[in-house]
């Protein structure tokens, strides 16, 4: 939870909430969404190292709680809080559906994985509800158990192949749109760039393999041929220089060191 | 174990915890939530529900043993989650689960709790058949 949303108890919730029904005032919105970021930031660390990078996990939760401040309808009676969870908790399940919430499977799986995504839209819009297990087994000629499998495979922390066809020969990297998500982060990328760039080539590769790639830090051990204790020190050691590097080269701007953090994690693109 | 085959299905799990083997519990709620006819929908969110009870259970704990009871009836499935010290001490009761667990479940579930029983930290939840939208 964020310091502004501390500041705003339940009531100047709601009284805000009121107040946006009825002028609809977008410094009212602003001041809604700017207090309940905390909650995006939450939802997406519970539900990264899933194979899709954080910040993206931030940007979908955070849309979702602007959708969330433009949908609440504080006459019903529901905390607001409740209600954004359950939205950015199934604009996130949509998220990773969409770019393959997957897996190490077996390439059947994957394929099963990614046609049962599409099945499963068109059966909800002929049937007016969410499919059955049985019903995705019939249309796409799998069993159930098959099915239930494929499900609970793209629920798995690595990601697939974004190259992994469906049976359709189509990739699911066809599926995704082009923006760049990373364009955000450009600011950051500049502030660090110097400090990153005086990081031995392994301090680097780390930094990369932890917070662009998302990997443990068993995992590097692993790929890099460490460790897991030294991969934790040399973490440790590359955010202290990167921060003492860019708290020195922003001395002259009014910031403090937690936003100096925030900025490293957010341009290496992870938390 | 699965106990009658008409309106009622009872199972029952028990799980080391390990990480890697919350897939089962997951697994476990999917099975039974897809052979009662759950939707999909409905499905990832118990499965995704039964990740945060197990969650909020362990905390930080890394050794003892998870017990689940899944019991399905026509338009519900209650999951029933207990946490074992290892040994088979009483579990020293979990710290309350925190803010974010309890708003997932409030997101995911129709009813949750938690309470103590013979000295083991335990969670619940039910979750009900959505009605068809059309």
């Amino acid at each position: 939870m964020t310091a502004d949303e501390a500041r705003t108890p339940v009531e100047d919730t709601k009284a805000l909430f009121f107040e946006l029904a009825a002028n609809r005032d977008p410094a009212v919105r602003d001041r809604l969404v700017t207090a309940h970021l905390g909650l995006a930031h939450q939802l997406a660390r519970r539900y990264a190292n899933r194979g899709e990078p954080y910040e993206d996990l931030v940007q979908v939760a955070s849309l979702a709680i602007v959708k969330s401040v433009d949908r609440f309808d504080p006459g019903r009676g529901v905390e607001f809080t409740t209600f954004a969870t359950r939205t950015v908790i199934g604009e996130l399940k949509r998220h990773f559906r969409d770019k393959g919430w997957a897996v190490r499977a077996p390439r059947r799986v994957q394929e099963l994985y990614l046609e049962l995504g599409k099945v499963t839209e068109s059966l909800a819009q002929e049937l007016g509800r969410s499919p059955t297990v049985g019903e995705l087994a019939a249309t796409t000629g799998a069993s159930e158990e098959a099915v239930l499998e494929a499900l609970e495979a793209g629920q798995g922390y690595r990601t697939s192949s974004i190259d992994a066809t469906d049976r359709n020969e189509e990739t699911l990297a066809s599926h995704i749109g082009t923006e760049d998500a990373s364009l955000d982060t450009v600011e950051d990328r500049e502030l660090l760039a110097p400090a990153l760039a005086q990081l031995a080539p392994r301090e680097q590769l780390i930094l990369q393999l932890r917070f662009s790639q998302g990997l443990t830090q068993s995992e590097i051990a692993t790929r890099v041929g460490i460790s897991q204790m030294h991969v934790s020190r040399l973490l440790a050691a590359s955010l202290e220089r990167l921060r003492k590097s860019v708290s020195a080269s922003e001395s002259r701007s009014p910031s403090d060191g937690e936003e100096h953090e925030s900025n490293a994690r957010s341009a290496l693109g992870r938390r | 174990m699965v106990d009658g085959k008409t309106t009622t299905v009872s199972v029952d799990l028990s799980i080391p915890v390990q990480a890697d083997l919350v897939v089962l519990a997951r697994l476990t709620a999917a099975t039974v939530a897809g052979r009662a006819g759950f939707g999909v929908e409905d499905i990832e969110d118990l499965r995704l529900a039964v990740e945060e009870l197990c969650l909020s259970l362990v905390c930080s704990r890394e050794d003892g043993r998870l017990h689940l009871t899944y019991e399905c009836e026509d338009d519900s499935i209650t999951v029933d989650c207990s946490y074992e010290a290892a040994g088979g001490e009483s579990g020293t009761p979990g710290r309350d689960a925190d803010d974010l667990s309890l708003r997932i479940l409030d997101a995911l579930v129709d009813e949750h709790g938690r309470d103590v029983r013979d000295g083991r930290p335990s969670a619940w939840l039910c979750k009900r058949r959505a009605a068809a939208t059309a």
